[in-house]
């Protein structure tokens, strides 16, 4: 393992198996990301995004949710192997996450002080005291009154439980966070701000963080690398620029496509056709095929690997199309 | 807080009277002639007359009614026809027992079904929770009376190993209070199971594991906290069922509480008895009703919220 | 367009009812309750082709009086010889009929009060819900002792004491039903289209209470046959010497000592009925509603 590398996730599977069916969510993913930089996880809702951090924290619910195959390397440690102490010691130590509602992501019945202040005393050893006072200083580093600790989450709004929230994740100095979607259901006003106030703490801290949305906008302003997944498979990673400026997958143009442009406002949105498939009943070949408008009778045959698109060493795509060396996306054509 | 329980208690007062009204009115219109009862068979229409108008039964219901609520305020509900004992004070001699009784049942069934519903919950769909939803199912489906008797057949006649009936210290404590709990246990389990289920689909307990939590202290810290919430409100709605299932139990057991002297009352026709006994208990209720959302109150921030607000 | 959209719902409805039963064949508890219940309602409607009343049931044969079961009486014989088995079989009569009576007579009252309550609102609901709220807290077998020394003992009035008990709970399912569908936008849309209330509540409101109605009405003729038995127990219930469960009890209890069997019998009889009806209830419940089974 890359010593650089904070997280890596090799080709990781995970099946949900109910009696009904049995739900492909990820269906091999890899990904690393190095310390201090941030890694935007872009897909649709159902793409497999949410599963595939929690199978980070070793949280997906089981039953019905089933970890098939893959490796985590967090610092030299296979996740899917850690015993049960283990995991505990990891998960909130090492590894933070913040949910994707923060109506629902805090205790009713438990202060906020109290709840910042119980991963201080599990992993840091202090009395619930001691921890309490230090749940109050993380109250203030995220921008609310220390004396609100003893408040329980129903007198705060949505944009400062998730600041609670925040305050949870990054009581025990993580090396790693882990945003769901930490801004999709606050008001667009209060979004910049806990964006602003995640980027900013992020900074100071020197931590690596795995972002995860379906917000390109979010995506632009906090990442620096990015990858796209479709289906539960990545269909393209880069950089923030390979994957903005130069983007190479249909899927990636789609997203694009289907983006308001303020400055054009009469520009007409392209949205991209039909629906993501049922995850249970996956297509053979690339399963964005039966929506991709370059969509050809090979793509249909096989999974596309992920492949380096020109040499390069940060930018790969997962894409047929690109076995003939004259393909161009239809952005990349007019020589942009 | 304090405001807010003086402002329930103030609330109960016109409850009290609606009820006492009512089962007043009821219990006027039943027992035939208690001036006949109390005079006997041999009596004449004069001597009669002259007990109808010592008991005020000849004054308009209003009065009558009136009467009895003064009454009841001083602690005085009239006679008993049968014994010639104060009404209240039988009561309130019974009371002790009946609260022992059901304080019993209660513990019983919240020792038995907090740890049984929560442990179904957790294993859910395997053989364990399916054993344990049988137990609850009979639970339920059983008259508490038959359990009782069965309990006698076994532990009394069969066995030997505790009283079938009376009061007699702790041993004879043991199976009335079983057979009141055994119903309660299986009604509490089935609702700790799906509170617990509930809460543990909740994101704050996926929260809690992020934060590096061991299951244990996940279950129990925050999950029971929340999963308490709805199960005090199932217990105190069964408060009533304590009630119902102490009467039946103290008649099986000869146990001497509330139960077995409305009971006694009943078959004797003792209406005085009765219509005091009967309001009474819905007074009873009402405390409990009471107490139960203090409690409430205790669990649940939100609603003590809304309590401080209000008084 | 009318028969178009009258002819979709029929459909849709139909589709809805075949997957419930679908969802409750696969529920091998209820399928045990169901079939002991179409059993037991056989019993009951057959039983009186069986027995004759006047000779089998409540005929006195003091010669034979407290036999234990044996072949020629399977469950034995009572303190004045009668037999027991064709007792506690003609028993299953009273539970049902009064189970099913009290709870249907229960619903109808309770409906009426409870959609009362929702729709009107304002101070018709506070003095609705306030009285079922006293009501409730009264233990229910105070309730039914007032009733019956009202009325007198007899199984009619035995079935109105207990109806009381189902119409409070049915009031409470029916009014949050219409508290919550009231504000909806098609109940909005149906009053600003002049439909009168009364076919709203029977066209919106009804149906989309029809699921924890069904449920509670399968687990409230279970409760209320114990309720039935235990006032029986207590002598304030269905009359000697009819075989009512809780009458055969009461009568077997004289006998705990010398004649158990007679204090074991009525009881498995209560308690397998009431548990073929909480089975199925439950079943009921998880293929109603596939959202709450957990």
């Amino acid at each position: 393992m890359n010593e650089d590398l904070v997280l890596q996730i090799k080709d990781l599977v995970v099946h949900y198996e109910t009696e009904d069916a049995d739900v492909h969510a990820v269906n091999g993913i890899d990904i690393e990301i190095a310390k201090k930089r941030t890694l935007g996880l872009v897909g649709e809702t159902g793409a497999g995004k949410t599963t595939t951090a929690l199978s980070i924290l070793n949280l997906v619910p089981n039953p019905p949710g089933v970890i098939k195959q893959g490796e985590i390397w967090l610092d030299g440690e296979n996740v899917l192997e850690m015993k049960p102490h283990e995991l505990e010691h990891m998960r909130g130590n090492d590894v933070a996450m913040i949910f994707q509602d923060p109506m629902t992501a805090l205790n009713p019945v438990m202060t906020v002080g109290d709840q910042i202040g119980e991963s201080i005393m599990l992993h840091q050893g202090l009395d619930k005291k001691a921890a309490f006072e230090k749940a109050k200083e993380m109250l203030k580093m995220v921008g609310i009154a220390e004396s609100r600790a003893y408040d329980y989450p129903h007198q705060f709004s949505g944009g400062m439980k998730q600041r609670v929230v925040i305050a949870i994740a990054l009581a025990c100095n993580p090396k790693l966070l882990i945003a769901d979607e930490p801004t999709t259901a606050l008001d667009v006003t209060i979004q910049a701000q806990v964006l602003e106030l995640m980027k900013q703490l992020i900074r100071e801290k020197e931590m690596s963080m795995l972002l995860i949305t379906h917000d390109l906008g979010v995506v632009a302003e906090v990442c620096e690398d990015v990858a796209v997944v479709y289906a539960g498979r990545i269909v393209e990673k880069g950089t923030a620029d390979d994957v903005f400026n130069h983007m190479r997958h249909p899927y990636t143009e789609g997203l694009f496509d289907s983006l308001p442009n303020l400055k054009q406002r009469g520009e007409e949105l392209v949205p991209i056709q039909g629906l993501m498939p049922d995850p249970s009943d996956l297509p053979p070949g690339c399963a964005f095929a039966p929506r991709c408008p370059y969509a050809t009778e090979a793509c249909t045959k096989a999974v596309p690997a992920l492949q380096s698109v020109e040499g390069s060493a940060t930018h790969f795509v997962a894409c047929t199309a690109y076995a003939d060396p004259d393909f161009k996306l239809r952005r990349n054509r007019d020589g942009k | 807080m304090i405001k807010y329980i003086l402002k329930r208690l103030v609330m109960l007062i016109p409850v009290i009277l609606v009820t006492s009204f009512l089962i007043f009115w009821a219990m006027s219109l039943t027992g035939g002639d208690p001036a006949l009862q109390i005079a006997g068979d041999k009596a004449t229409p004069e001597q009669v007359e002259q007990i109808r108008e010592e008991l005020g039964l000849n004054d308009p219901f209003l009065v009558r009614y009136a009467k009895y609520m003064a009454g009841m305020v001083t602690g005085d509900m009239g006679q008993s026809y049968v014994t010639k004992r104060d009404v209240f004070k039988t009561f309130m001699e019974r009371l002790p027992n009946t609260l022992m009784l059901g304080g019993a049942a209660v513990l019983i069934a919240v020792l038995v079904s907090l740890p049984l519903g929560i442990y179904t919950a957790i294993h859910q769909n395997t053989w364990k929770d399916t054993a344990g939803m049988i137990f609850a199912l009979f639970g339920t489906s059983m008259p508490n009376f038959w359990l009782g008797l069965m309990l006698i057949i076994i532990f009394s006649l069969t066995l030997g190993w505790l009283p079938s009936g009376g009061k007699t210290g702790f041993a004879s404590l043991i199976l009335p209070a079983v057979t009141v709990g055994f119903g309660l246990a299986a009604l509490i389990t089935r609702t700790t199971r799906s509170s617990m289920l509930d809460v543990l689909r909740q994101d704050y307990m996926t929260t809690a594991r992020a934060k590096g939590c061991s299951e244990k202290r996940v279950i129990y810290t925050h999950g029971l906290k929340n999963a308490l919430i709805p199960i005090i409100t199932a217990i105190g709605l069964q408060m009533s069922l304590v009630i119902t299932g102490s009467v039946l139990a103290e008649t099986v057991f000869s146990w001497p509480g509330i139960g077995r002297l409305v009971y006694d009352s009943i078959s004797k026709r003792d209406t005085p008895m009765v219509t005091g006994s009967i309001i009474l208990c819905s007074v009873l209720m009402c405390i409990i009703n009471l107490v139960v959302d203090l409690i409430y109150a205790f669990f649940d921030p939100r609603i003590k919220a809304q309590y401080s607000k209000k008084g | 367009m009318a028969t178009e959209t009258k002819a979709t719902t029929k459909v849709k409805s139909r589709t809805l009812f075949q997957e419930t039963w679908r969802r409750l064949i696969k529920n091998r508890g209820a399928i045990v309750g169901m079939v002991f219940l179409i059993l037991l309602i056989a019993v009951a409607v057959l039983s009186p082709v069986l027995f004759d009343y006047e000779t089998d049931i409540i005929g006195q044969n003091m010669a034979e009086a407290l036999q234990p079961p044996n072949a020629a009486h399977w469950f034995g014989t009572d303190e004045y010889g009668r037999d027991l088995f064709a007792r506690v079989l003609y028993g299953a009569r009273y539970s049902l009929i009064i189970g099913v009576g009290a709870v249907m007579l229960g619903l109808i009252v309770g409906t009426i009060l409870g959609s009362a309550a929702g729709f009107k609102g304002g101070i018709t609901d506070s003095i609705i819900m306030r009285g079922i709220d006293i009501f409730y807290s009264i233990p229910n077998i105070m309730t039914a002792v007032v009733i019956v020394s009202l009325l007198g003992t007899s199984t009619v009035n035995l079935m109105i004491a207990l109806a009381f008990s189902c119409a409070s709970s049915f009031a409470r399912i029916v009014r949050a039903s219409v508290m919550t569908i009231r504000d909806q936008e098609y109940v909005e849309s149906s009053y600003a289209m002049g439909l009168p209330t009364w076919k709203i509540i029977v066209k919106h409101i009804l149906p989309n209470c029809l699921s924890p109605i069904i449920v509670q009405i399968t687990l409230l003729i279970g409760t209320t046959i114990i309720s039935a038995s235990s006032l029986s127990f207590l002598g304030i219930g269905v009359p000697a010497p009819a075989p009512e469960w809780g009458a055969l009890l009461s009568a077997g209890r004289g006998h705990i000592r010398d004649a158990s069997y007679m204090c074991v019998i009525p009881g498995l009889a209560i308690m397998f009925t009431v548990l073929a009806l909480n089975l199925l209830g439950d079943g009921l419940r998880d293929a109603l509603d596939p959202k709450l089974k957990k």
